[in-house]
């Protein structure tokens, strides 16, 4: 049984389709990437994966529980986690409360227990923070850990976010786009990181245009186009392929 | 820098818990007393919905009604049952806990100006159904004689003691709002109030926490109202409308969103600020307006996290030496 599995799906807003009939699995264990032109639906595909539009036809199986009705906490709560094409961290909150808050259904204290700082609340919350700087550690923010996200780089802004996904303990990570708007060095570093996110036991599922990144990272990539599927398979199939090269690879340089 | 200055409060909050207790005795006003008192307890009502408001990012525009919930509890409860003050005290605040719960779950699902207007329309029909039902609330003339506040038989009943009693409950609850602030609440209702998608897709009922707070928030306004009516006596509808909910939300914008400090600070600011304009009441919706817009103007992030802390920060020697190092730096 595939940990993913997203059958015959359809996705109309207002006057488009951004998907039709799409179908993909992606199994325990690999890095999946998904490429495809501007609006080809790649986001809009995370969106319903991840619980935040539901489908117009079509199912979504994680882990053999169908969720294409569920709501994202749910969803979440099955184990998945997501970042964002645009980067949504909280700016307000330190690059370690950032991490926190991914762990927030690890605590099980109420609102009066948090107010009154019942003794357990103060060792959850030590434990909690030691976990989250662990994270940081990992990813190479532990310096910053003080900072305010939004006093972070945009690069360190995106590898936080996918701390704060890692952060649920998820089973299947959505990753949006994360190399764009990052120095040639980060995205190498990131790179790496996915890979050794993937070691962890962390499945990945990628949507990226940075060719040269997937091509190096990906076990099997899946290509759209104007919302339909019109390839599958490893990377140096897809490289080749020839519907693949008139839809999307034309003139891509690999970095 | 806010770090910092959060640390500098923390080493500082002593010398201003002894200026509270001090304060009334070295200035025997019996005026400055009573207005102490009234500027406690909307410190309590903005501490509250700067929770919700401040932190969750959720608009209220009918926190008065339960501050009005929380008095006439206490006051029906007091006149009509004997009910000693001191349970009348929590029975308010559960009170209006349980009615901002069975109210939060259906109306926090709007957002913006939606919210705003369910919140308004809320405490209008406060307002109607208490002056409708005559025989529990006393209808337009409302409720009179409700007892001061008494603790194992010790009686609240002098502006002095009033003061140490709002303050010390102001303080306590301060405490309980700080401890949210920085527990799994307070990082959940930020991340609401950011992004509502991001908090969900990390496992946020985001529901839920708006709730949540709202009825902490519902509460600090229960207990806000059951001291103000034992400190009046009276508890009549025209105390709870519209523009009271208004100078609450005015408060926590004045404060700074995502303080907890400010609102205090704003509550004491705009409680004095009115009781000069006294005389020109029926002009205060406009007078609130124009001051809520001048002090947008001048100070965008809230006298809590501009003028209050950096006041404060500069009073003090350590932060004028400190400020000296930045400087050389
Ligand atoms: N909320 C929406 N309402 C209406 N149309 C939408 C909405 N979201 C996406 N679309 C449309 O759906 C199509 C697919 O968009 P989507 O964001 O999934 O593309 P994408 O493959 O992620 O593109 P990009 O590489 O630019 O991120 C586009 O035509 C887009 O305009
Ligand atoms: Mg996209």
């Amino acid at each position: 049984m595939p940990l993913l599995a997203v059958k015959k799906v359809v996705k109309d807003y207002e006057g488009v389709r951004a998907l039709n009939g799409v179908s993909l699995q992606v199994e325990k264990g690999v890095i999946k990437g998904l490429i495809g032109p501007n609006g080809a639906g790649k986001s809009t595909m995370f969106h319903l994966i991840s619980g935040m539009e539901k489908p117009t036809s079509g199912n979504i199986a994680f882990r053999g529980v169908d969720i294409a009705g569920k709501e994202p906490h749910e969803i979440s709560g099955l184990g998945m986690g997501r970042t964002f094409q645009t980067v949504q961290t909280w700016g307000n909150m330190t690059a370690v409360e950032n991490v926190m808050v991914g762990m927030h259904r690890k605590l099980i204290g109420g609102i009066l227990s948090c107010g009154l700082w019942l003794p357990w609340i103060k060792r959850e919350e030590k434990e909690v923070l030691r976990e989250a700087f662990g994270m940081l550690e990992f990813l190479g923010l532990s310096a910053k850990w003080k900072w305010p996200a939004f006093q972070l780089s945009y690069g360190e802004q995106k590898i936080l976010e996918i701390g704060r996904a890692l952060a649920t303990g998820p089973e299947l990570i959505l990753l949006d786009e994360p190399a764009a708007g990052l120095t040639p060095q980060e995205v190498q570093a990131l790179a790496e990181k996915i890979q050794q996110i993937r070691e962890r036991g962390t499945t990945i599922f990628v949507v990226e245009h940075h060719m040269g990144m997937v091509m190096e990272i990906a076990d099997e990539i899946a290509v759209l186009n104007h919302g339909e599927l019109i390839a599958e398979g490893r990377p140096e199939a897809i490289r080749d392929d020839p519907r693949v090269i008139r839809a999307y690879l034309k003139g891509t340089v690999y970095a | 820098m806010v770090e910092r200055i959060r640390r500098e409060f923390r080493k500082r909050d002593l010398c201003y818990l002894g200026a509270l207790l001090l304060l009334p005795l070295i200035w025997p006003d019996p005026h400055l007393h009573h207005l102490l008192v009234l500027a406690g307890i909307y410190a309590i009502l903005a501490l509250g919905l700067s929770l919700f408001l401040g932190y969750a990012g959720q608009i209220s525009l009918g926190h008065a009604a339960f501050f009005g919930i929380g008095a006439y509890t206490t006051a029906i409860l007091t006149t009509r049952y004997s009910v000693p003050t001191f349970v009348a005290f929590w029975a308010s605040a559960a009170t209006a806990a349980v009615i901002a719960y069975l109210i939060g779950r259906p109306i926090l699902k709007l957002k913006g100006y939606f919210l705003a207007l369910a919140t308004l329309g809320f405490g209008e029909i406060f307002l109607v159904m208490v002056r409708e039902s005559r025989s529990l609330t006393g209808g337009v003339s409302g409720i009179f004689g409700i007892p001061w506040f008494s603790l194992a038989g010790f009686s609240f009943d002098t502006y002095l003691k009033q003061y140490y009693l709002i303050w010390g409950v102001l303080l306590g609850l301060l405490l309980f709002a700080k401890n949210l602030v920085r527990s799994k609440v307070g990082r959940a209702s930020l991340a609401v109030a950011t992004s509502e998608d991001a908090a969900s897709t990390v496992g946020i009922k985001v529901a839920q926490v708006k709730v949540g707070v709202f009825v902490v928030s519902a509460a600090f306004a229960g207990f806000a109202g059951s001291l103000f009516a034992c400190v009046m006596s009276t508890a009549s509808p025209e105390a709870f409308g519209l523009s009271l909910s208004i100078l609450i939300v005015m408060m926590v914008i004045v404060g700074g969103m995502g303080n907890l400090y400010g609102p205090i600070v704003a509550a004491i600011f705009l409680t004095w600020l009115l009781d000069i304009l006294g005389g020109y009441q029926e002009y205060s919706l406009p007078i609130y307006g124009v001051i809520l817009i001048l002090l947008l103007i001048f100070f965008p992030e809230g006298i809590g996290t501009r003028l209050g802390i950096r006041l404060m920060y500069l009073i003090s020697y350590r932060g004028r030496k400190k400020k000296r190092e930045e400087v050389q730096l």
